[in-house]
C-alpha cells in the first residue's frame, strides 16, 4: 500500500511535465508581441514591447523557454500574474481556499442527500418516492447551471434579498482584513470559528448557500441516479436474500449489507466530481462573483495572462493526480477485494 | 406415540404476477415435516422447488406471492405472522442455505462479522461472547484455524468453505428446520460429498429437520428419509426414499430413475424423458406431464389427476399401480 502510494506519487511529476508542456506549447501559438502586451500598460509606450520580449527571451526556442519556466517552477516561483496583480503562487493561495470551501460544502450536501435519496428511491422502486426522485434527478440533470444560477440569484437576492453574491459582505471584509482577525488556515469558515467570530462565520456561510446549491443540483442528480441503480443491483443479489433469511432487521439489510456494496461506485463519482469542482466552478463563481480560483482562471485566460494560465493549469493537474490517488485509497477502505500493490 | 410435525404445509399456491395476470408456479402443495427428518424436494428447473423454499420464509421476490394456503410452523401460520415475529423465526428457528455460497455471503463484510451479526440479531450477547461463539461454529463445520479466519473475507474462501460458513451461520442458533436449496450444485463433486456429509452429520447431532431441495435424484436418495417429486409446480409423488427408489409409481418418477446413469451398465445413449418440461406458470388443463408421459390417455389431457394415497405413498396419476 505504502509502496503503491509512493510509486503513484513518483508518477506525478511525469504527468505534470506532460500537461504543462502541452499548455506551454499551446501558448507559444500566440506571437511574442501578444504574450508581452499585458506587461506594457500604456499604449504610447509600444517601444517597450520589444524590450519586454528581449528581457524575457520570448523569441527563444520553445524548449528553452519551457525549460526556463520549469526551472522557476521547481524553485517555487510560478511567475507574476498581471491579471490578478500579484504573484501566481500568492493568487492561488488567496483564491483556492474559497473554492475548496465551496466544493466541500457542495460535496457534503451532494453525498449526504444524493446517497440517501438514491437509497430511498431504490427501496421504494416504482412507488411515489421513486417517481419524485427520478423526476428531480432528470430535472436537475437537464437544467443548465448558468440558467439555474441566474434564476436562484434573481429569486433569492433580487426578490427576497436573502443571499447576496460575492464571497462575504463589506463589513466582514473589514473585520477579516483588520488587525484583530487572525488567518490560521486561509479557510474563512474555519478561521472564523477559530477566532470565535460567529458573525463572520454566518456571513461567509450565507454567501456560500446559492453557489453551493447551484453546483449541487447537477451533481446531486447524477449521484441519485448512480446510487439508485447501484442500490437496485445490490438489492437483487444473493447475499441480500441471505441477510433477510438470517432474520436481520430491514434497515440492516438495506444500509449495512446492500448499502456498503452500493456505495463503492459512488465513491469514484464523488471524488471525480470533487476534483472537478476544485478546478472548474468557473461558471458559478462568475455568476455569483465568488472570489474563488475558477474566477482567477477565467480572468487570466481572458487577458492572455500566460503565467496565470500556466499556474492555474498546473494546480488543476496536481489536484487531479492527487485526487485520483486519494479516491483509489478510499476504494480499498470500502472494498476489501481491492488491494493496492 | 404420535410425533407432531414441526412444519405443515397446506395447499400452498405461489403465483408470479406478470402484466397484471397471476401465473401459479406452485400448486396444491401439502406435506408434513417431522422433527429430525430429512425431506428431499426433487424437481427440474421451473418445477417450483426453489420458489417453494423461498415462500417458507417469506423471501419470495417482489413479483411473486403466496396466493393460497398455510405454512404452519408449530401451529402458527408463517404467512399471517407479523413481520417482526417472522424475523425472529428466520435464521433462528428456520434457517436456510443457498445454491451459490460465494454469492450468498456479503463480499465486503468479514466472515466473522456476518456470523456475529446473525448471533446478535437473535440473542442478547456481547461482541466478545459472539466472537467466541462464532469461532466455535466455524470449528464445528470443519474450518481450520477458525480464530484467524474470522477476519477473512468471503473472496478469500473457496466455494466449499463458503458453504461451510453458510452452514455455520444457519446452525448458529440451533434451528428446528434447515432449508437447503441446492446446497451442493455449485460445488465440485468431491466437495459436494463433504458438504453433504457435513449436513447429514450435523442434522443428526442437532436433531433438526431438513428440507433438502435438489434436482439430483441420486443425491436425494443418499440423504433423504422422504422424497417429494415436483413437476410443473405440482407434487407428482411423495414417498419414503427407499420405496420411491425401489418402486416408483408415477411415470415421471420412473422416467427420472431410468435416466440415472449407472456405473455398472454400459449404454449407447443416455436415457432421457422425451419432450420438454412445461414453462413455469404454464397451466394445462390436464396433467402437466401428459404430453411426455408414455402411458397418457385422453383423460390425462382433460383433467388434472388428484393426489391419491397408494399405500404409504401419495401419487398423482390416474393409473393405479397394480401389484
Amino acid at each position: 500500500m505504502v509502496r503503491y502510494i509512493i510509486r503513484r506519487l513518483l508518477l506525478l511529476p511525469l504527468v505534470i511535465l506532460g500537461v504543462t508542456f502541452l499548455l506551454f506549447f499551446l501558448t507559444q501559438r500566440l506571437s511574442p508581441e501578444m504574450r508581452a502586451s499585458l506587461y506594457v500598460k500604456d499604449p504610447r509606450q509600444m517601444g517597450a514591447l520589444e524590450e519586454v520580449i528581449r528581457q524575457y527571451g520570448l523569441r527563444d526556442n520553445v524548449f528553452k523557454q519551457y525549460g526556463r519556466w520549469l526551472g522557476q517552477v521547481v524553485r517555487g516561483d510560478l511567475g507574476y500574474s498581471p491579471s490578478a496583480n500579484m504573484p501566481v503562487a500568492k493568487a492561488i493561495k488567496e483564491y483556492l481556499p474559497a473554492t475548496v470551501q465551496l466544493a466541500l460544502v457542495t460535496m457534503i450536501l451532494v453525498v449526504l442527500f444524493g446517497v440517501w435519496f438514491g437509497v430511498f428511491s431504490a427501496v421504494h422502486k416504482d412507488k411515489w418516492p421513486d417517481t419524485i426522485a427520478r423526476f428531480v434527478s432528470v430535472g436537475g440533470f437537464s437544467l443548465p447551471i448558468f440558467v439555474l444560477g441566474l434564476l436562484l440569484l434573481m429569486l433569492f437576492y433580487g426578490k427576497l434579498g436573502w443571499f447576496a453574491p460575492g464571497g462575504y459582505s463589506f463589513q466582514t471584509d473589514l473585520i477579516v482584513h483588520g488587525p484583530s482577525f487572525k488567518m490560521y488556515t486561509g479557510f474563512l469558515l474555519i478561521d472564523a470559528l477559530l477566532n470565535g467570530n460567529m458573525r463572520v462565520f454566518m456571513d461567509v456561510l450565507s454567501h456560500l448557500v446559492l453557489p453551493a446549491v447551484t453546483l449541487c443540483i447537477g451533481s446531486f442528480a447524477l449521484m441519485v441516479r448512480v446510487m439508485r441503480s447501484s442500490m437496485l443491483e445490490e438489492l437483487g443479489k444473493d447475499y441480500v436474500r441471505t441477510a433477510r433469511a438470517k432474520g436481520l432487521a430491514e434497515w440492516q439489510v438495506v444500509y449495512k449489507h446492500a448499502g456498503k456494496n452500493a456505495i463503492i461506485p459512488v465513491i469514484t463519482l464523488a471524488s471525480i466530481q470533487f476534483i472537478r469542482l476544485l478546478g472548474g466552478t468557473v461558471i458559478v463563481e462568475t455568476i455569483f462573483d465568488y472570489p474563488g480560483i475558477g474566477r482567477f482562471g477565467v480572468m487570466a485566460a481572458q487577458q492572455l495572462d500566460i503565467a496565470g494560465i500556466l499556474g492555474f493549469s498546473l494546480m488543476v493537474a496536481v489536484l487531479f493526480v492527487v485526487g485520483n490517488l486519494v479516491s483509489d485509497i478510499l476504494y480499498t477502505a470500502v472494498d476489501p477485494r481491492i488491494r493496492l500493490d | 406415540m404420535v410425533v407432531s410435525p414441526v412444519l405443515q404445509v397446506c395447499d400452498l399456491q405461489v403465483s408470479f404476477m406478470m402484466q397484471k395476470r397471476a401465473y401459479p408456479v406452485l400448486r396444491e402443495l401439502s406435506y408434513n415435516l417431522l422433527p429430525g427428518r430429512i425431506l428431499a424436494v426433487v424437481g427440474e428447473s421451473g418445477s417450483g422447488k426453489t420458489v417453494h423454499a423461498l415462500s417458507l420464509l417469506g423471501l419470495l421476490p417482489p413479483a411473486a406471492h403466496v396466493s393460497r394456503g398455510k405454512i404452519l410452523y408449530r401451529d402458527t401460520d408463517l404467512l399471517t405472522m407479523p413481520r417482526a415475529r417472522l424475523r425472529d423465526v428466520r435464521g433462528s428457528k428456520i434457517s436456510m442455505i443457498f445454491q451459490d455460497p460465494s454469492a450468498s455471503l456479503n463480499p465486503v463484510l468479514t466472515v466473522g462479522e456476518q456470523l456475529i451479526e446473525t448471533l446478535r440479531a437473535h440473542k442478547p450477547m456481547s461482541k466478545q461472547q459472539a466472537r467466541e461463539e462464532a469461532v466455535r461454529l466455524l470449528e464445528k463445520v470443519g474450518i481450520a484455524d477458525a480464530p484467524a479466519r474470522l477476519s477473512a473475507y468471503p473472496f478469500e474462501f473457496s466455494g466449499g468453505m463458503c458453504q461451510r460458513v453458510m452452514i455455520a451461520m444457519a446452525l448458529a442458533l440451533s434451528p428446528d428446520i434447515l432449508i437447503a436449496d441446492e446446497p451442493t450444485t455449485a460445488l465440485d463433486v468431491t466437495i459436494q460429498a463433504q458438504i453433504l456429509h457435513l449436513i447429514r452429520e450435523l442434522q443428526q447431532k442437532e436433531k433438526m429437520a431438513v428440507i433438502f431441495i435438489t434436482h439430483n435424484l441420486a443425491l436425494a436418495s443418499e440423504i433423504a428419509d422422504e422424497v417429494l417429486v415436483l413437476y410443473g409446480g405440482l407434487c407428482m409423488e411423495q414417498a419414503p426414499a427407499k420405496d420411491l427408489f425401489e418402486d416408483p409409481h408415477h411415470p415421471y418418477t420412473k422416467g427420472l430413475l431410468a435416466s440415472l446413469v449407472s456405473m455398472d451398465r454400459r449404454v449407447e445413449r443416455l436415457p432421457a424423458i422425451a419432450g420438454q418440461p412445461p414453462m413455469a406458470g404454464e397451466i394445462t388443463k390436464g396433467c402437466p406431464f401428459a404430453s411426455r408421459c408414455p402411458q397418457a390417455q385422453e383423460k390425462c389431457r382433460q383433467q388434472l389427476p388428484p393426489l391419491t394415497q397408494q399405500g404409504i405413498r401419495m401419487v398423482r396419476c390416474f393409473e393405479e399401480k397394480t401389484l
